[in-house]
């Protein structure tokens, strides 16, 4: 076994210094431009073989963790950086005079990219300030109880006594086109004639005594026709109790 | 009726920020200059008086808000109206959007050396951008500017408002 000769440790150690969270970047320009300006790097003479190294190892540290899009985003930033270096290391013709330096646009899009965050912390400043300022509409309206919030006193055993009342399910039946075998004002005319004999129906006995769901719900439909004209009265105790229905005072002289 | 009441009583039932023009309708008399002077009034009046609310220019309106003092005040009815704020991704594409607009999606990636697909249809959806054309060329890509909530939700009066580059603390520094 090979133990790290210290140059190599050195350089780790050297690398380790610029870990970053890569989190907390929005990407490749923001990185770089951290890498530079905590450092205290002239900007126009970025010392691009330490700035490389420093991206690369940051990049490196955390690969796995990233998104393909977003690892391809600070990858071309890397090729580009190493592009970058190798041609610093050419040698420069002086007769050339336009853009000499490779780092030229990279610079541009550096200093750009930097306009655009500075004025974004400006816009969260301003943000925030609006923020402090409400408008009408900004209290909400009081709103009325929900009906859950209604006291319902029942208890486990009432509710499986319920439960245990209910008729068995109906047998199942061939499908059939439904020809209706009794209309809704059938049974509001039952209704009057039930009423008429009794000073109040019980409803559940009512509903229950065809024992088809077609006569259980239009029955239950004529007696909700029957409230809403006020022909007759709805009474319950408490929720689930018995539902009694009687005939509503005016009609009694009729 | 005054002028100043009747332009206070448009403002005061208005939940939006709304133009000198639109309050001047309220009345055949009025003037979209007489709103103007109306609001300068009420302004002092409420500065005068020390209320919680003032007349605040938004975009290219006007709208009655708490003053920030109050703020703290107003937090605990906060379960509805919460504005969310933005992020950072979202916060510098809409700075370059407010910029460079009419701006297309592949600009804005350029500049921030990053997708923006995802930020952009969601600043669309929130209404803070809006498409105001297509450029020539190849796909007649999108192009983006902001909208009047986008104004409403920095409390910017214009786009003009915000601040010049070459003002910003950027240290644009060489050596020394």
């Amino acid at each position: 076994m090979r133990l790290p000769t210290p140059v190599t440790s050195q350089a780790v150690e050297e690398s380790d210094r610029f870990l970053v969270d890569l989190e907390r970047f929005q990407g490749p320009l923001d990185l770089l431009l951290h890498l530079i300006r905590s450092q205290d790097v002239d900007i126009f003479d970025i010392p691009i073989a330490d700035i490389t190294g420093q991206f690369i190892a940051a990049i490196e540290n955390v690969e796995e963790r990233l998104t393909l899009e977003r690892a391809g985003e600070f990858l071309e930033m890397a090729a580009t950086l190493v592009r970058i270096k190798a041609q610093m290391l050419l040698p420069r013709r002086d007769d050339l005079l336009d853009d000499a330096d490779p780092r030229s646009e990279l610079v541009r899009r550096l200093i750009e990219y930097e306009v655009f965050r500075e004025v974004a912390y400006t816009l969260a400043d301003a943000e925030a300030d609006r923020a402090l300022h409400r408008g009408k509409g900004y209290v909400e309206p009081r709103t009325l109880p929900k009906s859950s919030e209604l006291p319902l006193e029942l208890t486990i055993e009432e509710f499986l006594e319920i439960a245990l009342s209910l008729p068995a399910p109906l047998e199942k039946r061939p499908h059939r086109a439904p020809v209706l075998p009794v209309t809704v004002d059938e049974k509001i005319e039952l209704w009057y004639k039930a009423l008429k004999r009794k000073a109040r129906v019980q409803f559940g006995k009512f509903i229950g005594r065809w024992k088809t769901r077609v006569h259980a719900v239009m029955s239950f439909l004529a007696c909700l026709e029957l409230a809403k004209r006020g022909r007759v009265v709805l009474r319950q105790d408490r929720p689930f109790s018995t539902l009694w229905v009687y005939p509503s005072e005016d009609d009694e002289d009729s | 009726m005054k002028t100043t009441r009747i332009v206070e009583a448009v403002l005061f039932a208005s939940e939006t920020p709304l133009t000198a023009a639109e309050i001047a309708r309220a009345s055949g008399d009025l003037s979209a200059k007489d709103v103007e002077q109306a609001i300068g009034e009420l302004c002092h009046e409420y500065e005068a008086e020390d209320r919680s609310v003032q007349i605040y220019p938004l975009g290219d309106g006007y709208q009655i808000l708490t003053r920030p003092e109050y703020a703290p005040y107003l937090e605990r009815f906060d379960s509805i109206t919460r504005t969310n704020k933005l992020s950072r991704a979202a916060l510098e594409t809409l700075a370059i959007v407010a910029y460079r607009q009419p701006v297309s999606r592949l600009e804005v990636e350029e500049v921030r050396g990053v997708s923006a697909a995802g930020v952009l249809r969601n600043l669309y959806e929130r209404g803070l951008i809006e498409v105001v054309d297509r450029a020539e060329g190849l796909g007649r890509p999108l192009l983006y500017g902001t909208t009047k909530r986008f104004l409403d939700h920095f409390g910017l009066r214009a786009v003009d408002d915000l601040p010049k580059p070459e003002n910003l603390e950027i240290a644009l520094r060489t050596e020394g």
